[in-house]
């Protein structure tokens, strides 16, 4: 990491006997998106404060190139270092173009007014933040979004080397809140030192080069995203059971919350499954607070990492193992127990025929039908066919939105 | 809320060509009319005559008199205590971002009334010219001080609780003036009403010469700050993180609209919602940029007051009906208009 421009040593800041900063060191260099993380209370936007010298610290320093930045002179500070707020309450009915050329004042002579170079740097940054078109408008009648995109072309409009950002995308849909962290990371390749204090850890991870994650105003860990996206210690932080998995599209991690373990309302589901055919009903199920089970899976197999995330008991086999008879034993005691078992719908071939044996050995099945807009399900060879075709005719064969009334049957009977 | 102000904004050397004009004819209007009509044109061929300029001929004595010793003081009067009070109250609805700021809602008029009530009742007023300036400045300066103290204690001190606590003051201060107005030996009742209500009536040069050395530096200093005044308007914080040095400014800016409107109400009493109404039309009309807003507040603010004392003195003749009751009649309404507008907004705002 490059020498930091902005740094702060043992920062602490409180109010009415609340320490909301607890000796915090924290720094961002040029060419750094630095996303600060944390639950709601952390002090996250209080640090922010600290780091921009708008508020002053109870204790400790926080230096801008060795420059002490509360003692600083405000004028020559705020050419350095700009903080982006939330929102502000505007009661006056100003322009979009006057609230940006706000952000020109360090930088204007004293009783002079803007040079046209303000007006220009004023004009660029909102077209930059695509809010050209509504320059002329009044800053009060725009949405929450709006507000924010102007007040993050002000904050541009300063014109300085540290960016601190306030939750930038708090009132944005996710196309604006994409083009925010864009172009913050955008201004941090060009040099400058950018931070952000982030509330979708998703956003964080993908964005950020480096996080901090505060607790209660001390920083429980700090690092890049995949060091400091862990679930041992997000869970304790947030108070909650989460899973990180990278996302599919992006590759970037996600964070995701797990549904609290309510306590299953006696009916015992076992669901076999494969490919993912199980991801809908076991998400559901979860919601509807089933006791469930699964099995025989594919390690690897997202159904099965589903499973294994949110502690389902369940049987698996290496990835693209062949089921042996031993396994199906195996797996026959959670079928067994299972008030219904349910056979998504899933390719069936030589490897994973011992699923549909495992079937035949459910005390009550279900089988999913296709719906019609989905694949029919696909049977690869005369044994599976055959197998099916039996096992059907011993079970109840229903669309999706019926296995889900057979369940709440089953749990009301 | 509608977006029609942006082009109201446009037309803003129109308006203040219109607002000069206004004031320009309410002024010549003033000196013209009262008990004893005397031609508007005779203030033009008084000056003419004084600066030997066409051969004009000099006005009727005693309209020179009435002229020069009654009616233009006390028009110059209305227009530096109009113009105080507006610019007072267009920096003090800036400063707290609170469209219901003013020098009177403040407590500020109620305290530089309360000083000089003092000053009548010590008796110092009869011994020195300064003492009733001296001391509508220091009660003004007073409720400034404890405005101040309120709105920058720690926390966000609601915008709303600094309305409660200057009309707080402003009862408190004008009870005690009552009081000492009640039992002091000067007591008349035309004393009581001029501290509690305000008035223009008989005010004469010495009272200008005493305010506009003070006045009017004093307007020009507040003008120099209304990109400041500008940024209050964002928030303190947003105005610090833009690099300005906010806590200073305020008390400056406090300071001065103290002892501006403490000057202003030496001359003409505690004349009522100039500060709160005139900011508002002005912003109506030019936007809500300080640049513009309190230059054309200037402006507006005296020929509102120059209008309102004409209205008094033409209303029930032979009588005059102070200017302060005047502009409480107009005022008092248009705050209750105001508070429903401003209701209006935040429910839609809360939507």
């Amino acid at each position: 990491m490059s020498a930091a421009i902005l740094q702060a040593r043992g920062l602490s800041w409180g109010t009415g006997g609340v320490t909301i900063v607890n000796r915090v060191d924290f720094s961002v260099a040029r060419g750094e998106l630095v996303g600060v993380i944390g639950p709601n209370g952390a002090g996250k936007t209080t640090l922010l404060r600290l780091m921009a010298g708008i508020l002053m610290p109870s204790a400790g320093d926080v230096e801008l190139e060795g420059r002490s930045v509360p003692s600083m002179d405000p004028r020559s500070r705020a050419r350095r270092i700009a903080f982006m707020t939330q929102d502000i309450a505007q009661v006056f009915p100003f322009t979009v173009m006057e609230i940006v050329l706000m952000g020109r004042y360090p930088h204007v002579a004293r009783l002079r007014p803007e040079t046209p170079e303000d007006h220009e740097r004023a004009r660029h940054m909102l077209s930059y933040v695509g809010m050209g078109p509504l320059e002329e408008r009044t800053f009060n009648g725009l949405s929450g979004g709006e507000r924010q995109l102007v007040l993050f072309a002000k904050a541009l409009a300063q014109d300085t080397d540290v960016l601190l950002l306030d939750e930038p995308s708090s009132s944005l849909d996710i196309h604006h809140e994409d083009r925010v962290f864009s172009m913050a990371q955008e201004l941090a390749r060009e040099g400058r030192a950018v931070a952000a204090s982030v509330h979708n850890l998703a956003v964080a991870a993908h964005y950020c080069s480096r996080l901090v994650l505060l607790e209660k105003g001390r920083v429980a860990r700090e690092g890049p995203p995949e060091l400091v996206l862990r679930s041992d210690i997000l869970d304790r932080v947030y108070g909650t059971r989460t899973v990180v998995a990278p996302s599919l599209a992006t590759g970037s991690l996600t964070v995701s919350v797990v549904p609290e373990g309510r306590q299953p309302r006696g009916t015992r589901v076992h669901l076999i499954g494969g490919a993912g055919s199980a991801v809908n009903l076991t998400r559901e199920l979860t919601r509807r607070g089933c006791a469930l089970s699964g099995g025989i899976a594919h390690e690897q197999d997202s159904d099965e990492k589903l499973w294994r995330s949110l502690g389902v008991p369940l049987r698996a086999v290496g990835a693209f193992a062949r089921i042996s008879d031993e396994e199906v034993q195996a797996a026959s005691s959670l079928v067994e127990q299972a008030d219904l078992t349910i056979l998504c719908v899933f390719p069936v071939g030589v490897g994973n025929v011992g699923n549909l044996r495992l079937a035949a050995r459910a005390r009550r099945l279900l089988v999913l039908q296709p719906g019609p807009e989905e694949a029919p399900r696909v049977l690869l060879t005369p044994e599976a066919r055959a197998l099916f075709n039996e096992i059907c005719s011993r079970a109840a064969v229903l669309p999706y939105e019926g296995i889900l009334a057979a369940v709440q049957d089953a749990a009301s009977g | 809320m509608p977006h029609h102000d942006a082009a109201v904004i446009r037309s803003r050397a129109p308006v203040f060509l219109i607002v000069s004009l206004v004031l320009v004819a309410a002024a010549l209007l003033g000196v013209a009319v009262g008990a004893v009509p005397v031609p508007p044109t005779a203030l033009v061929r008084l000056l003419l005559h004084r600066w030997g300029i066409g051969g004009v001929g000099a006005p009727e004595r005693r309209d020179i008199v009435i002229l020069l010793l009654l009616r233009l003081p006390r028009v110059v009067a209305a227009i530096l205590v109009g113009s105080s009070l507006a610019v007072c109250g267009v920096v003090m609805q800036g400063l707290f971002r609170n469209p219901m700021a003013s020098p009177e809602i403040l407590g500020l008029s109620a305290g530089g009334s309360l000083g000089a009530v003092i000053a009548i009742a010590s008796g110092l007023a009869a011994q020195a010219a300064f003492a009733i300036p001296g001391f509508t400045i220091l009660g003004a300066l007073v409720s400034a001080t404890c405005i101040y103290l309120l709105s920058s204690t720690r926390g966000t001190t609601s915008l709303l609780y600094i309305v409660i606590a200057g009309l707080a003051m402003s009862s408190l201060f004008g009870g005690l003036t009552s009081a000492l107005l009640l039992f002091s030996n000067q007591y008349q009742v035309s004393q009581f009403v001029f501290w509690t209500m305000g008035g223009l009536d008989g005010r004469g040069w010495q009272h200008i010469l005493v305010s506009a050395p003070i006045v009017v530096p004093g307007i020009v200093v507040l003008g120099l700050f209304t990109r400041e005044l500008n940024l209050f308007t964002l928030g303190e914080q947003e105005a610090l993180a833009l690099g300005m040095p906010v806590e200073l400014t305020k008390r400056v800016l406090l300071a001065i609209c103290a002892v501006v409107t403490g000057v202003a109400i030496s001359v003409g009493g505690p004349i009522g919602f100039v500060g709160l109404l005139v900011p508002h039309l002005m912003r109506f009309l030019v936007g809500p940029d300080h640049r513009v807003l309190l230059p054309i507040s200037a402006l507006g603010g005296a020929a509102f007051l120059v209008i309102c004392d004409l209205v008094g003195r033409v209303l029930a003749p032979p009588f005059e009906i102070r200017v302060g009751i005047i502009t409480a009649v107009i005022g008092s309404p248009y705050l209750l208009g105001l508070i429903v507008r401003i209701q209006r907004r935040d429910a839609v705002r809360a939507r």
